[in-house]
């Protein structure tokens, strides 16, 4: 289905171009409520955090309506098995395909663009598997299926191609793995958004702050969820060595990707001081929430 | 007779395009993949000249081989993958019969001169007979040529299709399934394409002058299995009733029935097809085909003064194929699979088949087939290009689908810490050290437990007299196995800021598989104890 909208898009021109520009995130301002703005949820198993946060803030029927093309994002980047906590929690993803449908969703599409071989990640990760087996369509990232969008607001960049799924889904969820990170110190829902560009990632590593902000701000998700069901706290963004996972049992959400980035510091003990790119999505205002002025709902399952 | 052949003939292709769709990630053994290529009558020879001992690991080559003096060549009527084909072309292209190329049958010998001139290098330990090995050329046309091309084609054409708007939804279905069950990978982009297409296209092209060009006059495992079946026990009969009409001997696919006499069979030509049986008129029906504990012989078209011209031809060419280049730098990029035997080994058991670089395609896609670096050994050997691609960390793939072990079969455990080579950083093209500049994509993507890549954070001050903090990257020797991920994703354009070289590789031997590795640094990898 997906690709035959795409391919026809491509058939018929610049009118799927046209479509595709219209940026997923920034879409919806969580209507008014009570609910908090980030939920924490600690000590459970992942299905049962991702439940837990979900009626801490207000049920996934905020977000998601009948018929929605819904998008979930993991982090799929890396040849390895769950344990090694460098790609998304694959309970969690399921659960949450599952919650997506029921909440009304018409189609779930799970991907991401790998670093490494593309069929071993799926694979070794585990999140093809239990994704497709909830319900989810969980297809290879095909690299004619990118379409430039432009940066109207971007200090470096003035276009990227972003995956066209992403562009025309009407939610976007997303699931990043919290894990440190050489170069960004950490990598959390900012730096996962990364899985759905285009072109030539390695170039945006080099004045990386500035490039991934630009980036990021056209194309902010619905909700995103940080998966810290087990986070990994060296030799990040691959690991490899079970000695560096802790398994800390938490989950984070919030309909603000900056927001739940800041909160996701808090497993590092890092100061924002330390983390460039999410400073400076604060300065350039991508956050919906003030930074000081989170209201946070904290709940504890053990 | 003929249609069992036929459907034998087809059964066996099949079997071969399976193995080779099959040699991908995710792979299992249950079916080795490589099997196809121990069909090979040339490789148990080839082995024992290099090692002096016969392997139990070509099992299907030493059957054919203990068949062959009873039965004859029926290997290269009814299993050659390269025969088959050949056959096919000669049905496209309208092979003429034997009348027209009655002279060629001096070209016979052709094919003993070059089994005798690879037999001579080989014991003076040049291997170069791989090339010419007929499964080799199949698997390898199959891997550098066909499969590429193929998948090429077949995507673009199916993302045309789904422009006509009734075609979409077939089209689609059809593109799922090429893209699960066919053509999972990327479209692979293979060195050396033009050279193996040149020498498979001419083999076919040949099929215009005669039928089976390239198994009567060439093929170094026709001559072999041709020379072992002068005695053998099955036989051609003619009855009484031919008239001598020369109807088989004109359409004999090998020319192996003289014209002027229908009653005999060249045995060492004779493929077994069964052809003649059915050439026969109904009417007539002489021929039938059985034992007969008797045998009568038939002379190789080989003669001591050709067997000279080979010697001398064979001991030319070691000079030939010896003569090195001696590039250092060429040399220091010669970056072998990781497990692979140390190098004149590794020469001699490789067959040039390109099976590894096959299913490296579905993995990091470093292998490509090497063009001559030192000397014509090197020709269609397994290299790692890391600029095209890089050796997956958990994969050990290319071991467990190399026929004859010239790369070792090593536990996944041992490949990761098996190196490849060293990495090196070229500072003067390397943004944080040219510009000083953030960038250690490298470093991000290493993927030993503990990065070999490591990097300094120090502050810079520029011209102006702005201030920032810069990582810099630095190479641990004791952590780098080479795998070139680093090279590859290296975001410079043309040559990275950091190359791998061959120093510091690992070069096993069967002996060193059965004891640990010798003790590498800190290295900390567990995943094996985990069930994925
Ligand atoms: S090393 Fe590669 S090309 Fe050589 S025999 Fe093994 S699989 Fe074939
Ligand atoms: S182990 Fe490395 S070189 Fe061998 S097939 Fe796998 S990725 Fe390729
Ligand atoms: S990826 Fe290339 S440019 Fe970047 S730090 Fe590494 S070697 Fe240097």
């Amino acid at each position: 289905m997906r690709r035959r909208k795409f391919l026809r898009y491509t058939g018929t021109g610049l009118l799927g171009l046209g479509l595709g520009a219209v940026p997923a995130g920034n879409i919806i301002r969580a209507a008014g409520s009570n609910a908090p703005d980030a939920v924490w949820v600690e000590n459970g198993e992942p299905a049962a955090l991702l439940q837990a946060a979900i009626e801490a803030y207000g049920g996934m029927r905020r977000f998601i309506t009948d018929g929605d093309v819904v998008v979930i994002k993991p982090n799929i980047a890396w040849d390895r098995a769950p344990e090694f906590a460098s790609t998304t929690n694959p309970e969690l993803v399921a659960a949450l395909v599952k919650v997506c449908r029921e909440a009304g969703a018409k189609e779930v599409k799970v991907f991401d663009r790998t670093c490494n071989n593309p069929r071993r990640c799926y694979r070794s990760s585990r999140i093809e598997e239990v994704a497709k087996s909830a319900g989810a369509d969980v297809d290879q990232v095909r690299d004619y299926l990118f379409t430039d969008i432009s940066l109207a607001n971007g200090e470096e960049l003035s276009e990227w191609p972003i995956y066209r799924d992403y562009l025309e889904a009407d939610k976007v969820i997303n699931v990043p793995i919290a894990k440190v990170h050489s170069m960004s110190t950490v990598t959390v829902g900012l730096k996962n958004l990364m899985g759905v560009m285009g072109g030539d990632r390695g170039s945006i590593h080099n004045r990386f702050t500035t490039k991934l902000i630009d980036i990021d701000q056209e194309i902010l998700p619905t909700l995103t969820i940080v998966d810290a069901y087990r986070v990994l706290m060296h030799n990040g963004p691959v690991g490899g060595d079970l000695a560096d996972v802790k398994t800390a049992r938490t989950l984070i959400m919030s309909d603000c990707t900056v927001t739940a980035d800041a909160l996701a510091l808090r497993l590092f003990d890092y100061q924002m001081d330390q983390v460039e790119h999410i400073k400076e999505a604060y300065r350039r205002g991508l956050n919906k929430y003030a930074l000081d002025g989170v209201n946070l709902k904290t709940v504890n399952l053990s | 007779m003929r249609s069992t052949r036929r459907i034998i003939q087809v059964l066996f292709f099949l079997f071969f395009i399976v193995l080779f769709i099959k040699a991908r990630y995710p792979y299992s053994n249950a079916l080795p993949s490589d099997i196809m290529l121990r069909f090979s009558p040339l490789v148990p020879v080839f082995d024992f000249i290099a090692n002096f001992r016969i392997s139990l690991l070509f099992w299907p080559a030493l059957i054919i081989l203990l068949l062959t003096p009873l039965l004859g060549r029926f290997f290269c009527g009814w299993i050659c993958p390269l025969g088959t084909t050949l056959d096919g072309v000669s049905h496209l292209v309208n092979s003429p019969d034997n009348r027209k190329s009655i002279d060629a049958k001096k070209w016979r010998s052709a094919k003993f001169i070059l089994l005798v001139g690879f037999v001579i290098l080989a014991i003076f330990s040049v291997p170069v007979w791989g090339h010419f090995d007929p499964l080799s050329i199949f698997n390898r046309a199959l891997t550098v040529v066909l499969y590429p091309v193929f998948t090429l084609f077949s995507e673009s054409t199916l993302q045309a299709l789904t422009h006509i708007r009734f075609m979409e939804e077939p089209v689609f279905a059809m593109f799922d399934f090429f893209k699960s069950w066919i053509m999972p990978e990327d479209q692979a982009q293979m060195q050396q394409v033009f050279w193996i297409a040149l020498l498979f296209g001419g083999i076919l092209a040949l099929e215009k002058v005669t039928r089976r060009f390239w198994c009567r006059n060439l093929c170094p495992a026709g001559a072999l299995l041709g020379f072992l079946s002068q005695f053998r026990f099955y036989e051609r009969l003619v009855a009484d009733s031919c008239p001598q009409c020369g109807k088989c001997a004109r359409e004999c696919k090998m020319n192996a029935i003289p014209e002027d006499d229908a009653t005999f069979t060249n045995k060492v030509e004779c493929i077994e097809c069964f052809n003649c049986g059915v050439t026969c008129p109904p009417k007539i029906d002489a021929i039938t085909y059985r034992w007969r504990w008797k045998p009568y012989h038939s002379a190789v078209d080989y003669s001591r003064r050709q067997f000279l011209g080979s010697a001398v031809g064979g001991v030319g060419a070691i000079g030939l194929a010896s003569i090195g280049l001696h590039n250092k730098k060429a040399q220091a990029r010669v970056i072998r699979p990781p497990g692979s035997l140390p190098e004149n080994e590794f020469l001699d058991q490789c067959i040039r088949c390109m099976e590894c670089v096959r299913i490296c395609q579905s993995n990091g896609r470093c292998l490509q087939a090497s063009g001559v670096t030192e000397n014509l050994e090197d020709l269609w050997t397994p290299v790692g290009e890391m600029r095209t691609g890089y050796c997956e960390f958990n994969c050990n793939l290319c071991g467990e689908v190399c026929p004859t072990e010239a790369i070792l079969p090593l536990p996944l455990e041992r490949k990761k810490q098996t190196a490849m080579g060293l990495a090196y950083f070229d500072k003067d093209l390397c943004i944080p050290y040219a510009k000083d500049e953030d960038c250690i994509v490298c470093e991000e993507h290493c993927p030993t437990p503990d990065k070999a890549i490591k990097f300094d954070e120090k502050e810079y001050i520029a011209p102006d007299g702005s201030r920032r903090m810069v990582k810099y990257p630095y190479v641990d020797e004791n952590l780098c196995i080479g795998c070139g991920i680093c090279e590859y994703k290296c975001p410079l354009k043309g040559e990275a800021g950091i190359y791998v070289t061959n120093e510091k590789e690992d070069r096993l031997t069967k002996e060193d598989l059965v004891k640990p590795p010798a003790p590498k640094s800190k290295s900390k990898s567990q995943e094996n104890a985990l069930p994925y």
